[in-house]
């Protein structure tokens, strides 16, 4: 097995060996992590994290739009990790995960993946 | 008085009006997406004003475990069982949006404090029906339908999820969905062998919060469903346009001889009207149309975002939320082609026109709402949806929503925020927690059909 080293730095830098086929939510909840889940299918948004550093594939998340993923956020419940990573976990990390729509509208490649103008494509 | 000879609610609406007071309330109330690292909850609700605990949360049942988000329930049995005297209304359906689990709760053996008795696994119900996102119940005599707004995977449309009286698995109830894209509400209507249903969104789409942006590119609802209630198939579809964006919640009159029904646009913040005509064929039209309204710094004016409308037992009045301007309003639908406001009160909001009442700042705005059988209170509370509300009310997240109680008149129109009755969910024990559905013991003005 891969394992990678998953460092929660809003934790008090709490670090976990981590097997790279596995969700980070089942990861680190089975090592004793109290994290937010809710559907976990990736289509929900309650587990989001911020990545500060490391890769993961996420390719199964529905969940956030483009800004989001710029931000640096991860689906944990169906992100998995392609090498260390340092996160910031649960709603401490959510400083830029909500906007109200009214007050700050997406741009047309903000939005999410499906729906999304690539920047290129505009000219 | 209730006919004590035959089974669960009231032989007509007119009777139900007839009921005692209502001296106990079952709200759920969720940590899911706050922060607080508990499980959501029902909370019971103590209304009696002679009771030294008026006005106060008495009991809480917590779920087996986080991350639920519950939001809507409904009973195990209701009116339509009124004459099955072998039924009871014992049964809360408390089902978790976000997990799709199914909690079974007992209201019946100490009403004052409920008990977890059964969870139908969310998992089981993917593996088994391939559906999720469960959110409105409704029993039709014994058996229980419950509107799950996606598939395994949180895609629209989903379909109905049924349940034996005994909170088994029957499976998918409908036989089609025909060319419905999306689920949310809905409400059926026997003598005119009809089920009209609604449209918010694929799971995949509202569950993680609000883009704007996604109307535009059809991903929320604009059609209502008039379905083939016996055959279970959808029939007809109104398609309303820029008029009925994101069609909620769904009701028909209480009278079971009437076809007039209603639902309220959220986004559009219009009120549409249905009705079948002579001919025998469905028509409906908008009666009710609230303005968006400006806000000085923000780019895109505020819609109403009507996120629930409620028929008063004897069918005369429609009460609607904008959970975005911060009114609740009280029309007379005694025509129900002519919808005439006749009262509106004033709590939160974004418009900032009633920050603080009865001593508690109100964050959030009037969401949910249940009306006493009589009409005369009305019970609301603030918080709509975890995601949604983080988006639009984020001081939530540390003050709680709260419960208020509407005066209403029922002989002349109006309502009045009654000034003793608050329960502020900021001052739960374990940390502020979101209020939204309200059910009580004995059925109340969502949660019963005649048929």
């Amino acid at each position: 097995m891969t394992s990678f080293t998953i460092t929660l730095a809003n934790q008090g830098g709490a670090a976990f060996d981590v097997d790279h086929r596995k969700p980070l939510l089942q990861s680190l909840r089975e090592q004793g992590v109290d994290l937010p889940y809710g559907c976990k299918y990736g289509g929900c948004i309650t587990c989001a994290a911020k990545i500060i550093s490391g890769k993961v594939d996420q390719k199964a998340q529905r969940a956030l739009n483009n800004r989001q993923i710029n931000y640096g956020y991860i689906i944990l419940c169906v992100a998995r990790p392609m090498s260390d990573c340092t996160l910031e976990v649960g709603v401490e990390s959510h400083d830029k995960l909500y906007r109200n729509p009214f007050l700050d509208p997406l741009a047309a490649h903000e939005l999410k993946a499906d729906i999304a103008t690539p920047l290129e494509a505009k000219k | 008085m209730t006919n004590h000879c035959c089974g669960p609610g009231y032989a007509s609406p007119a009777e139900a009006m007839t009921a005692p007071r209502e001296k106990l309330l079952y709200t759920i109330a969720i940590y899911t997406g706050t922060g607080i690292q508990k499980p959501d909850y029902l909370c019971t609700i103590d209304v009696d004003p002679e009771s030294s605990t008026y006005s106060q949360v008495i009991s809480r049942l917590q779920m087996p475990g986080i991350g639920d988000e519950l939001h809507h329930s409904g009973w195990n049995a209701c009116s339509s069982c009124h004459g099955d005297a072998s039924m009871e209304r014992k049964y809360l359906i408390v089902p978790g949006v976000r997990s799709s689990n199914l909690h079974i709760v007992d209201c019946g053996t100490d009403p004052r404090s409920p008990t977890l008795f059964k969870v139908i696994d969310g998992a089981e119900i993917k593996a088994r029906t391939n559906l999720s996102a469960p959110h409105t119940v409704h029993c039709l005599g014994s058996e229980i339908i419950i509107s799950m707004l996606g598939d395994a995977q949180g895609n629209a449309p989903g379909g109905y999820l049924q349940l034996s009286k005994e909170f088994e698995i029957v499976g998918r109830w409908e036989n089609s969905m025909g060319s419905i894209k999306f689920g949310y509400d809905f409400w059926y209507q026997p003598r005119h062998n009809v089920m009209v249903s609604s449209e918010w969104a694929a799971p995949n789409t509202f569950m993680p919060g609000f883009d704007l942006e996604e109307v535009g590119h059809l991903k929320y609802g604009r059609e209502i469903h008039f379905w083939d209630f016996e055959k279970k198939e959808p029939k007809q579809t109104f398609y309303l346009g820029e008029d009925g964006l994101i069609p909620l919640e769904v009701r028909f009159h209480h009278n079971p001889d009437s076809s007039h029904g209603f639902v309220g646009a959220a986004l559009s913040a219009n009120i549409i009207h249905w009705w079948k005509d002579a001919a025998g064929d469905w028509q409906w039209e908008k009666i009710v149309d609230v303005g968006n309204e400006p806000h000085p710094e923000w780019p895109i004016p505020i819609p109403g975002v009507i996120s629930v409308i409620l028929l008063s037992m004897d069918d005369r009045y429609l009460y609607l939320c904008n959970w975005l301007h911060g009114d609740i309003r009280q029309y007379d639908i005694s025509d129900p082609h002519n919808a005439k406001l006749t009262g509106q009160v004033w709590m939160g909001g974004l418009l900032d026109r009633a920050p603080e009442v009865n001593g508690v700042k109100v964050t959030g705005g009037p969401q949910m709402i249940q009306l006493s059988l009589d009409g005369k209170r009305l019970y609301v509370t603030t918080s709509l949806f975890s995601t949604w509300d983080n988006q639009f009310y984020p001081e939530i997240r540390t003050n709680g929503g709260c419960m208020l109680m509407v005066n209403c008149d029922t002989e002349n129109g109006g309502m009045e925020i009654d000034p003793l009755f608050v329960v502020d969910f900021g001052k739960e024990p374990n940390g502020p927690s979101r209020c939204h559905e309200t059910r009580y013991p004995g059925g109340d003005c969502t949660s019963d059909i005649w048929v």
